[in-house]
């Protein structure tokens, strides 16, 4: 058939007229549009039967209880338990995006042995073999002192077994990562005889005097501060925050009172000093529950007058004394001290002076107050049998100079340990080193040394369930189930008045193969075998931690947590345990102690003009955890933006040194150097820069590794002279033009 | 519930008590399968239904101050329902609910325009630029009462519709005529650690939000309580959302006065 | 070798160097068509857009290639309605001309859209109050009008016509173009209003929003008065351009004149209700929101009064009192200059009732946000130049779009050699090419800076 054009063309455009009057191109676009809601890339959440399973958050100190929303088998939703008297409901930015640290790129999927510097996947018994023989060893030739664990408490069972653990084998070396609860604990043990954490009764405080604490930045238990800072607002309760820095708490404070970095402690001595001068104390209290409070007085009426404070603090005199007023005239009084989230422990000294303003008031175990909260007593141990070996390791000092002659008071010192262990380069100061629940590589000040420091020891193990900085250095990684598939109690929530034990449980199965580092430790002892086989007799951790619960086991099981409601603050007459059965504001003790004075930063003032000073906020976290991609992402492009991080410098300051706002800078201090970007922030006194914490990481995906940077890299730690914690706030600093 | 009363729910933030800590963004970002990016540093790109803006008083040191303020959509009800965004959306893809005063957003209806985004005052509308990805493993965490979002739509906060959705259905289920207050609250206003956000009907007298705000319906719904505002009142978007602050310049910075002789 | 295709009595260049021309903006135009599916396949974040800038660069040219394109309705309303029958030595190109702006338009939209497959829902789940679901169905629908308009030219082509069937139509389309003309004015008058009424409605954005007469804001009118008033200017000006290029008169000064006449005052009462318009927004519109109009023009790198003074008084006001005069109509100088002055204020117009919309912080607490076109939005951006150039290209070549043509220019006895002509041709087109890209680009320019 021979077709010529005209058919052709009829043929076409029939055709195409046929097919546009047919359903076929309103179905194919109506399926296009229909495709467009369904690309195969996008998931698509199952539906399912929704659970909630009450259990604990474990990511910071705070011990939140949560509700973990599940559908089916998925954690959907993280939220705060409803009556938990910690959060009652809420939950902090953190804590809401937990389920991403389960269901994140960032675990450790399987037991992992460093080999010619990669990470390989190992067999458990593989792991567990190697470890265990490497300990054998080490006792055999009378060295089990050098095996050394660094955890992020000492309390409950997990850090408990661990501590045991090495003690049974031979070693004192369980090192608690520091914070101001290494400071607290000493004040409250120095001047009122107690071994206690420091607990607020910041509900009913009505006039919060706090020395840079970020009691809105992640200080304490975070939910906790913010449910007292609404309390306050809604009953006119008084928070002054004293910080170089306009920080949120300070934003929010009724009073936000400028000082120069380092002298917190002046000013609290200064405020002393006025109140002493005006008789505003609690006669009852000094008369008849303290001593050496006249010897004390002397000494701060001759050296803290506000005149003298006031330019050492930079604080206006009459700013002082109407703080002193103010605060001793409140109902309900407290100080409270230790910088930002607290994760330094500061000088002890300048705990001792606000807690000195706390004892004048009157507020120790009052409504309002600071109550010590003793240790959690649930745990009890059954006697340790310790064998030859155990006996001569546990007598031998420990390796961060913890105890020692030099700083007797202090009971774990990680900030000595690079610097012990860099001096010397034969002696084998720490051969094994287990790391749990901690990113020390990451989250101690001096990173330089610390790494030196890791390199050094033969075998690090880090039961990290993340790849986080410290995982990364390790040789093994026996990663821990998250706490989202893992049983745990925690024991305490930092600064809360009352003693609350929460239950962390297993709300998913396992993920990955990874093992409870409770029994990682249990067969460790079982394989070792003897005297350290009878102190960890379990099954399995679950079974120890059960026994350990005894009655309470049931409640936490049910309710998720178990509180004393009951609890009280002893009556002052049987609140101290010291020699006089009083507070002391002075004692043997106390006096052998270096005299306070501020800490000066590291760095050579004229090389280095400014001061860099740390801060913290909710958004950025700094301790084990590092953010997840939520969090991350909430953080404002005035902190951080593409990868480089923002300093807050005040405009009168950048623009001495010709800096624009958004312009690149160097930023040196004697520690290292980093570039960054400016940012004018008229809330940062002149003279300073300050640089968020939480930020730097080379760990974790790519949401937070290389973004902005450390500042641990540009800091290093500088030892109190009265305990050997680091006392360092700030150090020197230069900024220059890029 | 044929003759059920029309709600309006809405919300007021105390500013006095919001630390800024961020935790009703995450919240928000769990609850409605909110994507994320590596970089999400260009605030311009990211979505984020509920931000947390920081204001300054624009004072020198030491008197400077700053305010953290929350901005979820303010599902504006305008006149008789036209808010900025709803009237101009040429698909009908959102969509003013007169039973409840809330704003939604159809998202397999939207094309991806973007005119209500223009329309907005308050930056509320965030548009998909990227296809949205979950690593591996982390597509485990989405809700499955909230639909995810693909590339080229406009997506906002819902006032976690879902919730109410839900709500309804238990009340139903228990044989109950309406739901309770605490029955439907939005993922912000539970997971907020100060209590700063108070939600609920604004019909309701006995409902907090009411309290609190002491809507004037007569005047679109202008507040009537102390120190209470909205934000850009004077543009007549009547939002829903009212904010609380004891601080005068917090107050001022919620709405335009350039123009405007104060009374004094 | 196609000379059986070139309409009698008029020269055009050889085919290869014809071949050559369309062959530069063919790769302009796959520039434009690669930008077009990176947006399609990896979506628009290819573009510079973002949050605060919901409509950029695109939607500008959309309206802004729709006010230009105003010259086809304007001018077939004034020839059909009107009933001045002097335009139609011009309305082919006219037609022409808008028929390129509108289809462009179309097409940038199909790029602009989020989700380009579910463009019909515009049609299919139309929103009657929003002021696009009516930009949609008039444009599409005037779209199809100029189709109408333009199908006759091209079935003049002399081989088309000489199929009787086709002969027929063309004579029967032209007789009933009256009815095509006015039902375009119509639907031109509503989606140039309606373009208008994109900003005018945004009650939450008082720099676009203006008060409004039953339910158009102002903006409303001004666009269509402003399109009807520009879009002649914009005619005149291509054929000016495509005179020079083609270094011969193509249309006759009386006819240019008479357009531009009309135009200019056109122009000047555009402007006087602009500037009322202007006034009345400075004044009583928004301080009623809290704002001064300084707010509008300060405190950002870019947006300073002089944007308005340039769109209001130079490109406004001069043009208008130029072309309003007989002088300044007859003096080639003053001419060339107020047609491009129109072209450049209404572009201009269009930009700040896009950019400057979004560009302005409305809550107190935000800063301004400023913005700058990524290349694929560039790119996307000429292409629809590109192809205009192709269809001028082609349709000046095939069909008789000047009838004055032929005699304002008589063919060279056949004596003289043939190359010199040819030559000049060559030449003339090669710079057509460019020099129409380069006033395509040069209109948008000013405004995208």
């Amino acid at each position: 058939m021979k077709i010529d054009r005209r058919s052709f063309l009829s043929f076409t455009i029939g055709g195409a007229a046929g097919t546009a009057l047919s359903p076929l191109p309103w179905k194919l676009t109506d399926d296009m549009a229909i495709w467009t809601q369904m690309w195969p890339w996008t998931p698509v959440p199952e539906k399912g039967e929704v659970t909630y399973v009450k259990s604990a958050c474990t990511l910071c100190p705070g011990g939140c209880g949560i509700s973990v929303r599940k559908v089916d088998d998925r954690i959907v939703k993280i939220e705060g338990l409803k009556g938990h008297p910690v959060n009652d409901g809420s939950l902090c930015i953190l804590g809401l995006a937990g389920a991403q640290l389960l269901y994140g790129p960032r675990r450790v999927k399987a037991p992992m042995k460093k080999i010619n510097g990669k990470f390989r996947e190992v067999s458990w018994e593989q792991a567990l073999d190697e470890i265990s023989k490497t300990l054998a060893d080490l006792r055999s030739k009378g060295e089990p002192h050098t095996v050394a664990c660094i955890a992020d408490s000492d309390r409950g069972t997990v850090p408990e077994l661990l501590n045991r653990f090495l003690r049974v084998y031979g070693s004192r070396n369980f090192i608690r990562t520091p914070s101001i609860q290494d400071s607290y604990e000493l004040t409250l043990n120095l001047m009122q005889g107690v071994r206690a954490m420091a607990g607020f009764d910041v509900n009913n405080a009505d006039y919060v005097l706090s020395f840079g604490s970020g009691i809105l930045d992640g200080w304490g238990s975070p939910v906790h501060m913010f449910k007292a800072h609404s309390l306050w607002r809604e009953h006119g309760g008084k928070l002054i925050q004293i910080e170089p820095r306009l920080s949120s708490t300070a934003a929010k404070s009724d009073s936000w009172i400028p000082i120069n970095p380092g002298t917190e402690g002046t000013l609290a001595l200064g405020i002393a000093h006025v109140m002493i001068k005006e008789s505003l104390y609690d006669n009852d209290f000094i008369d008849n529950y303290s001593t050496g409070f006249h010897e004390w007085k002397r000494h701060i009426i001759d050296g803290y007058n506000p005149e003298i404070v006031g330019k050492v603090t930079g604080v206006a005199p009459s700013t002082i004394v109407g703080l002193a007023s103010s605060f001793a005239r409140a109902r309900k009084p407290l100080a409270v001290c230790g910088r930002g989230k607290g994760l330094t422990p500061g000088s002890l000294k300048e705990f001792m002076a606000v807690h000195t303003l706390n004892a004048m008031v009157g507020n120790i175990g009052k409504e309002g107050g600071i109550w010590a909260v003793p240790e959690p007593e649930y745990i009890e141990w059954p006697e340790l049998e310790m064998d030859q070996t155990a006996s001569i390791g546990t007598q031998q000092h420990r390796a961060d100079g913890a105890g020692s002659s030099l700083y007797p008071q202090a009971r774990y010192l990680l900030n000595r340990l690079p610097e012990t262990m860099n001096a010397s380069s034969t002696y084998k100061l720490i051969q094994v080193l287990f790391v749990a629940g901690a990113n020390p590589v990451y989250s101690m000040p001096g990173s330089a040394d610390i790494k030196e420091a890791f390199e050094k020891i033969p075998l690090v193990v880090s039961f990290s369930s993340y790849m986080d900085e410290t995982a990364q250095m390790a040789d093994l990684i026996l990663p821990n189930h998250t706490f989202l598939e893992r049983y745990e109690d925690v024991p305490a929530a930092a600064g809360y008045n009352r003693p609350v034990i929460n239950l962390a449980r297993p709300v998913v199965e396992p993920r990955f193969n990874t093992m409870h580092t409770g029994d990682v430790i249990i067969r460790l002892a079982r394989a070792l075998g003897g005297t350290i086989a009878k102190a960890l007799p379990w099954e399995s951790y679950e079974a120890c931690l059960e026994e350990m619960m005894g009655d309470r086991w049931d409640t936490l099981v049910e309710e998720g947590y178990w509180t004393n409601t009951d609890f009280a603050a002893p009556q002052w007459s049987e609140a101290f345990e010291t020699a006089s059965g009083k507070f002391e504001f002075v004692n043997k003790e106390i006096s052998s102690l270096a005299r306070y004075s501020p800490v000066k930063p590291e760095g050579d003032e004229a090389a280095y003009p400014l001061i860099l000073i740390p801060f913290d906020t909710m958004r950025l976290w700094n301790g084990y955890i590092g953010d997840p991609q939520f969090v991350i992402k909430s953080v404002p492009d005035t902190v951080l933006k593409k990868n480089d991080v923002l300093v807050e410098v005040n405009p009168a300051t950048a623009k001495s040194i010709g800096l624009r706002d958004g312009a690149y800078a160097v930023l040196s201090t004697p520690k290292g150097k980093a570039r960054v970007k400016v940012h004018f922030y008229e809330g940062v006194m002149p003279g300073l820069v300050a640089l968020p914490r939480g930020l730097g990481h080379s760990a974790y995906e790519n949401n937070l590794a290389g973004k902005g940077i450390n500042f641990n890299e540009l800091v290093g730690p500088f030892d109190d002279a009265a305990t050997g914690h680091d006392a360092a706030w700030g150090i020197r600093a230069k900024l220059a033009k890029a | 519930m044929k003759h059920e009363k029309a709600k309006k729910f809405g919300m007021v933030i105390d500013l006095d008590k919001c630390t800024g800590c961020g935790s009703c963004m995450v919240a928000c970002m769990a609850e409605n399968n909110v994507p994320f990016r590596e970089d999400e540093t260009d605030k311009l790109l990211s979505v984020a239904w509920m931000r947390v803006y920081k204001l300054t008083n624009g004072k020198p040191f030491p008197d400077a101050d700053i305010c953290y303020l929350p901005r979820p959509c303010q599902h504006c009800e305008g006149h008789h329902g036209h808010s900025p965004c709803v009237s101009v959306c040429p698909a009908t893809a959102t969509d003013y609910d007169t039973r409840t005063g809330i704003v939604s957003q159809i998202y397999a209806r939207c094309f991806g325009c973007r005119y209500c985004m223009a329309a907005c005052p308050y930056h509320v509308r965030l548009f998909n630029w990227y296809d949205p990805v979950w690593p591996d493993g982390m597509e485990q965490s989405l809700n499955p009462d909230v639909s995810v979002r693909m590339r080229g739509v406009v997506e906002k906060c819902s006032f976690c519709i879902q919730r109410y959705q839900m709500a309804k259905d238990r009340a139903y289920m228990e044989g109950r005529e309406d739901i309770e207050e605490e029955d439907y609250q939005t993922a912000c206003t539970q997971a907020c650690p100060a209590d700063a956000i108070t939600f609920g009907d604004l019909n309701n007298p006995h409902h907090k939000v009411h309290q609190l705000a002491r809507p004037d319906h007569r005047n679109g719904g202008k507040p009537r309580a102390k120190n209470l505002f909205r934000l850009l009142e004077r543009l007549g978007t009547n939002p829903k959302v009212y904010y609380k602050s004891s601080r005068e310049w917090v107050r001022n910075l919620g709405d335009n006065h350039d123009a405007i002789q104060e009374k004094a | 070798m196609d000379t059986a295709l070139i309409p009698k009595g008029v020269k055009r260049c050889p085919l290869p160097q014809f071949l050559a021309g369309l062959g530069a903006a063919h790769v302009v135009l796959l520039w434009g068509v690669f930008a077009m599916l990176l947006c399609w396949l990896k979506g628009l974040n290819q573009t510079n857009m973002n949050n605060a800038y919901g409509f950029a660069m695109w939607i500008w040219a959309d309206r802004a290639v729709i006010a230009l394109g105003g010259g086809a309705f304007f001018t077939g309303f004034l020839r059909y309605i009107v009933g001045k029958d002097k335009l139609k030595y011009i309305i082919n190109y006219a037609v022409l001309i808008g028929f390129i702006c509108y289809s462009s338009a179309l097409l940038i939209l199909a790029i602009d859209i989020g989700q380009p497959l579910r463009g019909w829902f515009i049609f299919w789940h139309a929103n009657v109050h929003s002021m696009l679901t009516e930009v949609a169905f008039c444009l599409t629908a005037y779209f199809f009008v100029l189709c109408v308009e333009y199908l006759p030219l091209v079935l003049e082509n002399r081989q088309i016509d000489k199929v009787p069937f086709f002969h027929n139509l063309t004579h029967n389309m032209h007789e009933i173009m009256a009815v095509f003309a006015a039902t375009g004015a119509f639907l031109s008058f509503f989606h140039q209003g309606s373009l208008g009424g994109v900003a005018g409605v945004l009650f939450g954005r008082p720099f676009g929003f203006r008060e409004h007469i039953l339910i158009w804001p102002f903006t409303f009118f001004l666009f269509t008065w402003s399109a009807a008033a520009c879009g002649p200017c914009f005619t005149i000006l291509i054929t000016k351009i495509t005179e020079a290029i083609a270094r011969k008169k193509l249309v006759k000064d009386d006819v240019i004149e008479l357009l531009a006449k009309i135009s200019g005052w056109m122009m000047l009462t555009y402007i006087i209700a602009k500037t009322i318009d202007t006034i009345y927004w400075a004044v009583v519109t928004a301080p009623s929101k809290g704002l001064a109009l300084s707010h509008f023009y300060t405190n950002n790198a870019l947006y300073g009064y002089w944007i308005l003074i340039l769109e209001v008084v130079i490109c406004g006001w001069v043009p208008a009192l130029i072309l309003i005069t007989d002088k300044g109509r007859k003096n080639q100088f003053t001419l060339w200059l107020a047609v491009i002055l129109a072209v450049i204020g209404v572009s201009l117009n269009r930009w700040v009732m896009v950019l400057q919309v979004l560009a302005v912080p409305v809550m107190p607490f935000i800063k301004w946000v400023l913005y700058f076109p990524s290349w694929q939005e560039v790119a996307t951006t000429i292409l629809p130049v590109a192809y205009g150039v192709i269809l001028i290209m082609i349709s000046y070549r095939y069909l008789p779009i000047f009838p004055q043509e032929a005699e304002l220019n008589p063919l060279e006895p056949p004596a003289l050699p043939e190359d010199e002509p040819e030559a000049g041709e060559e030449a003339a087109q090669e710079a057509e090419v460019q020099e129409d890209q380069k006033t395509g680009e040069g209109d948008l320019q000013p405004a995208e800076a």
